[in-house]
């Protein structure tokens, strides 16, 4: 052991290449760290994003103006709406909302700033995550 | 101290040694600084790549104005700018506060395309790093 410790500070070549391989180690370990984290970070948000579920379950008119929406968070994991949508086919209308839903939970949702067409329309809750829940009214 | 320097300056004796070590390291520094920066810019732009999510809320094919306008949001971690717009893989010209979507950002992209009621239209969205948001839409 002491002769090889002995022989390693007396040799002085190659020592360049061993520094050289050592950076190129800490640049590699650097970029595969750095892709590997973010990319596990990715799979959580697509991953929460399958995971969250919800219901439009019922949507209905109130007076004099209004909507009145029963959502229902059907999955594992809390969800934030943050708009709501009335479309027909002559108009598109984008609401801006703020709901949280606990998982299992339910909720009646009022809005008396919404126009609702007379006619029949398409209600649409969108979550932060972006999906979406739909309800038929005919 | 005085007699130290005159003969440091006098001394031209391992100049050529100090000099090549002093480029050496000038080099050494230099193409580690220009790795690092690629190493950098590499993972940067790997991170926005992957970190791109853009969801579609809302597709309206609008009668009045002859157009497809579609409402974008941007749930990923990076900013996206839409670089080419296909309807049933044609190239079509657009336009609207969408074409460039900060994080947590949305607005409306209109497509100027033709459309008949009733038809089904294959709409791909693509970023400038190469996403795709396409999906199948029928006209109403």
């Amino acid at each position: 052991m002491q002769t090889i410790t002995r022989l390693l500070k007396r040799e002085k070549r190659g020592i360049s290449t061993v520094i050289v391989v050592m950076l190129s180690l800490v640049l590699i370990v650097m970029i595969v760290g750095n892709v590997v984290l973010w990319s596990y970070q990715m799979n959580q948000v697509d991953l929460e994003r399958t995971q969250e579920t919800l219901t439009l379950a019922n949507v209905t008119r109130t007076e004099p103006t209004g909507i009145s929406m029963d959502i229902k968070n059907t999955g594992a994991i809390s969800l934030h709406i943050v708009a709501v949508w009335v479309t027909n086919s002559t108009m598109h209308q984008r609401y801006d909302a703020d709901v949280f839903l606990n998982a299992g939970e339910s909720t009646t949702y009022n809005r008396t700033d919404i126009e609702v067409p007379q006619n029949a329309f398409l209600a649409k809750v969108v979550t932060e995550r972006g999906n979406l829940a739909v309800f038929s009214e005919s | 101290m005085k007699k130290f320097f005159k003969r440091f300056l006098r001394d031209k004796r391992a100049i050529t040694p100090v000099l090549s070590h002093l480029l050496l390291t000038v080099v050494a520094v230099a193409i580690m600084s220009l790795a690092t920066s690629a190493t950098f810019v590499i993972t940067t732009n790997l991170r926005q790549t992957m970190g791109e999510r853009v969801v579609v809320e809302d597709v309206w094919f609008n009668s009045s104005a002859g157009t497809v306008d579609v409402f974008m949001r941007n749930v990923g971690k990076a900013d996206v700018q839409v670089s080419g717009v296909y309807v049933n893989h044609v190239g079509q010209s657009f336009n609207g506060n969408a074409s460039r979507l900060q994080v947590n950002k949305q607005g409306w992209l209109s497509i100027a395309c033709s459309w008949e009621a009733g038809k089904a239209y294959y709409i791909d969205i693509v970023t400038n790093r190469g996403t795709h948001i396409a999906d199948y839409y029928k006209a109403p």
